[in-house]
């Protein structure tokens, strides 16, 4: 199955097209090589018979047919010309000088280069030796062959032959091993990625792909894979969570409206009475719309599609208009709610849903804070920074539950009989992010401090 | 309302939602022609001299806004009330950039929809030149930004005497919250809490406490109304 998978796959079909063509090259210089050392070594054999030719017909031409033959005699005892052959026949062939024993049957040609395997056995050689060797005919029809035994060249050039050979082969299967083993690697590597996905389109996102700890590429890709599979995952729940809660949220409402209605439809008419229970109902309906209105609003903060509304705007102006606005709220409750700061700082972004963010957190400061309690809206420059603290002196947020106070239609404990639908800092987690501002909840001891850190504002 | 033609073109391609704005709006004692297209929008807005146009962002021929623009074009100067069910904020900038008077968005109150359209009925008739605005004993001044009743002198925040000056200019009709918050505090959207009836709370502590007649009125479900008894 793997192995089929190996052999099939891309990157064994790459790995073979990079063999064939480095094979292809290899085996043209060692080609090369071969051929060029087997000619160099025929070419100075041959270079040396034909210099002995021609000096034993110029013996010849000096003094003739016995010249020759003495010379022929001095050859063959000279030790540095033992692999040489030399044979000189009278025109019927018979034998007057040589170390052969007959003029060679194989030679058909009459005169120029012949090769042939001397039949005869000699003393200082074992075998059938190839013999190469040039024929020279003199004038009154003498013959002259003188050769030399090539057995060691060929013997030489054969190696070579062999060694080439041999190396290519061996480089051919060395390669085809290791790109299999190479490609194998791969495919598996693959084929774990592909067993998850599969995994998961089968049974759910928990699946994740098996790291090998090699800290290789494969590991990283698998780790970030593995990590956008938990970021799904934790959207997923969320999505899944949010759903729950809106269907509870809506399910409230529309089940008292139902109801309502219900009780009324069964009763007789009454017109004061069908009025409250009217308006009530549409109260009610209002409740949904506006959660439903807040919950597309996030949606349509978190996709990002606003920032083509970011100019320069002044957070100390907003925060003065959202404290402005919360002022009579705040005195309703007995909380005195006051501004602080720098004169001016400047943040690059969208100011109604900067002050929509703000307007969320002082709100909640003041639900949330101790009745009669202060709530103060710092906005300030720090270290170049545009920040904006909003602080209270109530019961604070727990440390284990601050993560979760983002997440959509959470409610603390202690909040859950005040008014609110949970989506408020949903909203204020969402504006931030739109505006790359970090979020920081710290304890005010009593109270909370939430602050919103923007960047500085561009140009 | 005080004088002015009361016709009103409702354009809108939704049958039940066209025949319950018919009805609502003839009951409330308007003349109402309505167009299903944006073609039929064309031809009867040119043809008439309308109070107000509503208009739906989205019609089945022409966009509402290239209608709205086409209209202009030849010389229609009666305000436009968007009525879309395209709620996010950009929408509502976009329609009111591209010629729009006011937005409002679907689904809608009857009350909320006769508030807007008096309003935008009164701004085509009349601009108010007086610097100082009566109802009842109150007087507010525009140029000092003071506010009294009987001659009695009503210390206001400046926001709250804008919130006055807005319900006094609009007196005798319905104000909702979602137009005050955005004539008083220029927010295009709803903060979702009861703000603004606290701080209307106060600014009727401050006005009608211990006076002769309280001159602020909720009206449940919708808003708030100033007027005077009688």
């Amino acid at each position: 199955m793997l192995l089929a998978k190996t052999l099939t796959s891309t990157t064994f079909k790459l790995a073979l097209i990079a063999i064939g063509t480095f094979g292809v090259i290899v085996s043209a210089i060692l080609g090369y090589v071969y051929l060029s050392t087997a000619s160099y070594v025929r070419g100075r054999s041959d270079r040396a018979i034909q210099i002995e030719i021609s000096s034993l017909q110029e013996v010849y031409e000096r003094s003739g047919r016995d010249g020759l033959i003495d010379a022929v005699r001095g050859r063959m005892v000279h030790e540095g010309l033992a692999d040489h052959v030399y044979i000189l026949v009278d025109p019927s062939s018979r034998v007057l000088a040589g170390n052969l024993e007959a003029w060679p049957q194989a030679t058909a040609e009459p005169s120029g280069w012949v090769e042939f395997r001397q039949t005869s056995s000699l003393a200082n050689t074992a075998g059938w030796p190839l013999i190469r060797g040039m024929i020279e005919i003199f004038p009154d029809g003498d013959r002259l062959l003188v050769g030399q035994d090539i057995s060691d060249l060929d013997g030489y050039t054969a190696h070579i032959k062999t060694a080439v050979i041999a190396v290519v082969g061996l480089i051919f299967a060395l390669a085809g091993l290791a790109s299999v083993l190479v490609t194998r690697r791969t495919v598996a590597r693959i084929e774990q990625i592909n067993a998850t996905s599969r995994a998961i389109m089968l049974s759910g996102l928990d699946k994740r792909i098996p790291l090998r700890g090699s800290n290789d590429e494969w590991d990283r890709v698998a780790e970030n894979l593995n990590l956008m599979l938990a970021r799904i995952e934790t959207l997923m729940e969320e999505v899944k969570q949010v759903t729950n809660n809106v269907a509870h949220d809506l399910r409230t409402p529309l089940t008292r409206m139902r109801g309502r209605l219900e009780k009324a439809y069964s009763r007789e008419r009454n017109g004061e009475h069908d009025q409250a229970l009217i308006g009530d109902t549409i109260a009610d309906l209002d409740a949904v719309l506006r959660i439903f209105t807040s919950i597309t609003r996030i949606a349509q903060i978190e996709s990002q599609a606003r920032e083509g509304a970011f100019r320069t705007v002044n957070l100390v102006e907003i925060a003065t208009e959202v404290v402005e606005l919360y002022d009579a709220a705040a005195e309703q409750d007995g909380t005195r709610l006051t501004i602080v700061g720098d004169g001016e700082v400047l943040v690059t972004g969208d100011r109604d849903l900067i002050f929509d963010a703000i307007a969320n957190l002082v709100d909640n400061a003041i639900k949330h804070g101790r009745a009669g309690g202060r709530v103060v809206v710092t906005s300030e420059n720090v270290d170049g920074s545009p920040a904006i603290s909003i602080v209270d002196d109530g019961p604070g947020i727990p440390v284990d539950q601050r993560e979760h106070v983002f997440k959509r239609f959470f409610r603390l404990e202690h909040s859950r009989y005040t008014p609110g639908n949970g989506l408020g800092l949903s909203l204020v987690a969402a504006v931030a992010r739109l505006h790359g501002a970090r979020i920081e909840m710290l304890d005010n001891s009593p109270g909370l401090k939430f602050t919103l850190r923007f960047a500085a504002p561009a140009g | 309302m005080p004088g002015g033609h009361r016709r009103i073109l409702v354009v809108e391609d939704d049958l039940e939602t066209a025949g319950q704005l018919m009805e609502q709006l003839t009951t409330s004692g308007y003349e109402v022609d309505l167009a299903n297209s944006g073609n039929e929008a064309l031809n009867h807005g040119a043809a008439h001299d309308y109070a107000v146009i509503t208009i739906d962002r989205m019609l089945p021929d022409i966009d509402g806004i290239a209608v709205m623009r086409q209209l202009r074009d030849v010389g229609v100067a009666a305000p436009f009330l968007i009525i879309s069910a395209l709620g996010e904020v950009d929408d509502k900038v976009r329609g009111l950039r591209a010629g729009g008077d006011d937005y409002l968005v679907k689904p809608f109150s009857y009350l909320e929809l006769l508030a807007r359209l008096e309003a935008l009925g009164r701004r085509s008739d009349t601009i108010a030149k007086e610097t100082i605005l009566r109802v009842g004993d109150l007087a507010i001044d525009l140029i000092s930004r003071t506010a009294s009743r009987r001659g009695k002198e009503i210390l206001l925040l400046p926001r709250e005497f804008q919130l006055l000056e807005y319900l006094v200019r609009n007196e005798g009709r319905i104000v909702s919250r979602a137009m005050l918050l955005q004539h008083v505090w220029d927010l295009h959207f709803d903060p979702s809490t009861n703000i603004i009836d606290v701080y209307v709370g106060r600014l009727r502590r401050k006005v009608d406490d211990e006076q002769a007649y309280p001159l602020i009125h909720t009206v449940r479900g919708v808003g708030y109304c100033l007027r005077a008894p009688g």
